[in-house]
């Protein structure tokens, strides 16, 4: 048999396992503990007095979908606190903001037609409310030279002052905005850009879509296109939208009335325009809608952040942040210490019974375990820093557990050798011939695990799913190091010095004396 | 020749088939005395079930965590989970969440935080809290649970045949109901660790079965034309008992070790639930792999008419013969040596998928 290729897979796999160890150890890399190991950050959500009990564990859930779409396994803790309070913890602390928002924005978003835009709130121009001082002298600066346009606009404001209209108490006096966002009335919003919209009532809301996908668009409507979020509605949704776009499509090209603002937690994202080309009362079909971000760096996130939070729905109520700040480990270094001193003595155990009772073959099974915790752990950190997947206590222990999983794959593959041995075979064949019939039962045995942790992963939520990442992980690591490492080092080993030699070797380990077996 | 060196050479000659009544008997008494205690106890869900308390306090005398867990515990509250949070001015609030409480035992966990905090009880806000494991993650674990049983069950079904994926799930069933019956008997708390710990069961009982059944369809292959499957199975089981013995002792060795080291020695509460479910767990999984799966595959497939028609077979051909793995072992090493001892390919197995 050729050495070689037997060689160059255990040079290979020991310096990635080791290499790849090494390196984390080198640049400090270690993977993100989880909340009850490491602590994290924690805020209060309060809504507002006298809410049902039912729309918070709705608001609950909602939370905890937006934070898991985040990153791959981040084990947020979200619970009601009382009668009116979410108590959201969150492990780290990098990216803590946008987490935040994750969880914290409302998510109320309506498509809206536009009355006017102006730099002040319209609220001041049509007479809802009385032009403020500050606003007044502004206003009547904006035309300068125009002394017709000056009196007239003074006259107004006398004219409101001494005949004070009723003031709306749902528009804030010195802004003239909106305090809510009520879908069913007209509105005064503001966008990024410090315009000022009178909106009318909304002709579909976050209500009516299924769904949201970030994307990039070369061109979006009525602008140069960038970072887009691409809503998809429901068919009633959809025949709304193209009623709408029908009505708006009536206005001249360049007035407000042909514009649409889409308007998130009471501002307004965008108000794209019904492009020139779309004829006078024609409506645009309900797919091709999009809304776009922009093209900054920032667009991207916001675009991905906005598809999240549209795709699982908005909050059922508002939010106030209350009493933040960062939170301890919940087991504090000692809980660790102690599971990491556990788990190094039952290593230690292992390794000691299994030489004891494989010899030379037992220490591969010890050398298996470093290669199979390196590459275990380097999956883990490599995830930890892309992802985002934390490492809890209860994951630290199903590592732990793998140590016995893994040892199981020795043990079937050295009884089996011991078993062919016992048959007849020679020790060279029965290590051959041995791996073979081992390994279909560690790879269907995997399987097994392998299709269960899968599907817990994809299916289940909050701590289940990290679970599942640990398990499935380490069995794909086992059938890896049973191929690539146990293999060539047993086939190597018994055509050495340690396969025959004493009672330390691989024919010591076999349980009959040497005369037993029958020679080739 | 002494039993261990039997086991060491892998040619003990147990009967685990004969005895299966008796095994079949003393689990469905412990799954009976399970289900009992499962129906009338329940089981007790931790605060991450259930909700409770959620005691907060300025921490005054600014102790750590370890601190107050020692001294809640001291009051029969190590289960509660503690931790201390720093607030924007960097003053620091502990924050405790434990079951709900008796009136009695709030006073009591009130005045132990405000000792220890060094504040007046006044100070001390209680209040209720959700659980952090709530019936979604429940429902949504359930959901998957069900849907990897079914898609196991298919697996297995193709990978040998359907009466063995059943003998698999009974036996998966066996465990997890006799680790779930000895939580409620003892009234152990459930934390969401202990259904991690559980689930970790799940797949370590399906592995175990597995292992048993591939060496069973291997060996009808090889020695299914002249013996009965009960023989067939008594010499799989014979086979791989010292591997399902080794593997258990290096399973439980680490698992022991969490739960000496870790919890007893170094005091960690949490470590030792989780070990404690592990532990009964992989014992009853061994167990069930040998006593219960394989015996009930045996009774199954020996009332098969093409099993039954072997029975006659090879009880007009021997009498009293059984099969041992000495037998079987011998027998090999001679049809080994006539082929001059060469490894063969395994045995193209399609006709049995």
């Amino acid at each position: 048999m050729n050495r070689r290729p037997l060689w160059i897979s255990l040079i290979l796999i020991l310096s990635l396992a080791w290499g790849s160890a090494a390196a984390m150890l080198g640049a400090g890399w270690e993977p993100k503990l989880g909340l009850d190991l490491q602590g994290g950050f924690s805020v209060v959500l309060a809504a507002p007095e006298g809410i049902d009990r039912p729309v918070l564990d709705q608001a609950v859930e909602t939370m905890r979908s937006r934070i898991e779409n985040l990153g791959a396994v981040q084990e947020p803790e979200i619970s009601v606190q009382g009668d009116r309070r979410i108590l959201v913890q969150l492990p780290g602390v990098e990216d803590r903001e946008r987490a935040l928002a994750a969880v914290g924005t409302t998510g109320q978003l309506s498509f809206r037609p536009v009355y006017d835009i102006q730099v002040i709130s319209p609220a001041f121009l049509d007479g809802t409310l009385p032009l403020p001082e500050s606003l007044a002298a502004t206003t009547t600066t904006a035309p300068p030279g125009d002394g017709g346009n000056e009196t007239t606009t003074t006259t107004t404001t006398t004219t409101t002052t001494t005949e004070p209209p009723v003031i709306p108490d749902d528009i804030d006096p010195e802004t003239g905005l909106s305090l809510d966002d009520d879908p069913t009335k007209n509105v005064y919003l503001q966008d990024d850009g410090g315009l000022f919209y009178a909106l009318g009532p909304a002709f579909l809301t976050g209500a009516d879509m299924t769904g949201a996908e970030p994307g990039f668009s070369g061109v979006g409507i009525g602008s140069g296109g960038g970072w887009t979020v691409d809503p998809a509605f429901t068919a009633e949704g959809g025949t709304k939208f193209e009623e709408a776009t029908a009505i708006l499509s009536t206005f001249p090209s360049g007035t407000p009335g042909r514009q649409m603002a889409i308007v998130l937690d009471g501002s307004v994202i965008s108000a794209p325009q019904i492009a020139e080309s779309v004829g006078f009362g024609e409506a645009l079909p309900s797919d091709s809608v999009v809304i776009t971000l922009g093209t900054s760096d920032d667009a991207q996130q916001e675009a991905e952040d906005l598809a999240t939070v549209l795709r699982y729905g908005a909050l059922p109520t508002t939010f106030e942040r209350e009493s933040e700040g960062s939170v301890s480990a919940s087991l504090g270094s000692d809980s660790l210490r102690a599971g990491l001193y556990a788990g190094g003595a039952g290593l230690l155990l292992v390794a000691l019974a299994l030489i004891a009772y494989y010899r030379a073959l037992g220490v591969i099974a010890v050398l298996g375990f470093t290669v199979f915790g390196s590459l275990l752990m380097g999956t883990i950190v490599l995830l930890s820093r892309t992802q985002g997947t934390t490492l809890t206590l209860a994951g630290v222990t199903g590592i732990i557990v793998s140590i016995g999983i893994t040892a199981d794959s020795y043990i079937v593959f050295f009884e089996r050798i011991k078993e062919e041995h016992r048959r007849g075979r020679a020790l060279r064949p029965a290590v051959d011939y041995g791996f073979k019939r081992a390994f279909h039962t560690i790879v269907t045995a995997d399987t097994v695990t392998m299709v269960g942790s899968v599907l817990l992963w994809l299916l289940a939520i909050g701590p289940v799913k990290g679970f599942a990442l640990t398990l499935g992980l380490a069995t794909v690591v086992d059938v890896v190091v049973a191929y690539y490492f146990t293999r060539p080092a047993a086939q190597l080993m018994v055509r050495s010095r340690l396969g025959e030699g004493g009672a330390l070797s691989i024919r010591g380990a076999m349980g009959r004396p040497a005369t037993g077996g029958v020679a080739t | 020749m002494s039993l261990w060196r039997n086991l060491y050479r892998g040619e003990t000659e147990f009967d685990f088939v004969r005895h299966r009544r008796r095994f079949f008997l003393i689990s469905a008494t412990l799954i009976g005395i399970s289900l009992l205690s499962l129906l009338v106890r329940g089981l007790d869900g931790s605060v991450d079930f259930t909700g409770g308390a959620i005691v907060e306090s300025p921490n005054q005398a600014e102790v750590d965590v370890a601190e107050y867990r020692s001294e809640l515990a001291s009051i029969g509250r190590e289960g509660a989970r503690v931790q201390i949070r720093t607030e924007r001015d960097q003053s620091e609030t502990v924050v405790i969440q434990t079951e709900a409480l008796s009136v009695a035992d709030r006073n009591e966990l009130v005045n132990t935080v405000a000792a220890v905090a060094g504040v007046d009880t006044n100070d001390v806000n209680i209040n209720s809290v959700g659980p952090t494991f709530g019936s979604e993650i429940t429902r949504r674990a359930i959901e998957a649970l069900l849907i990897f049983l079914v898609v196991v069950a298919g697996f297995i079904t193709w990978r040998f045949e359907w009466k063995m994926a059943a003998g698999a799930l009974a036996a998966l069933f066996h465990d997890l109901i006799i680790t779930a019956g000895i939580y409620s008997i003892v009234g152990f708390e459930v934390t969401p660790a202990t259904v991690i710990a559980i689930l970790t069961i799940l797949g370590y009982s399906l592995y175990d079965t597995v292992v048993v059944f591939d060496k069973i369809t291997e060996n009808v292959h090889e020695l299914g034309t002249r013996h009965t499957f009960t023989e067939i199975a008594n010499l799989s089981m014979n086979q791989v008992l010292m591997r399902s013995l080794n593997t258990s002792l290096t399973s439980l060795l680490p698992i022991g070790s969490l739960l000496l080291v870790g919890s007893y020695l170094l005091g960690a509460a949490t470590l030792r639930e989780f070990a404690l479910a592990l532990f009964i767990g992989i014992a009853a999984g061994t167990y069930s792999s040998i006593f219960v799966a394989s015996p009930l595959l045996t009774e199954w497939k020996e009332r098969e008419p093409e099993w039954q028609r072997m029975q006659r077979r090879v009880a007009r051909r021997s009498g009293e013969t059984v099969l041992t793995a000495v037998e079987a072992a011998s027998a090999s090493a001679t049809e080994a040596r006539s082929t001059g001892a060469t490894p063969r390919a395994p045995k193209k197995r399609s006709q049995r998928r």
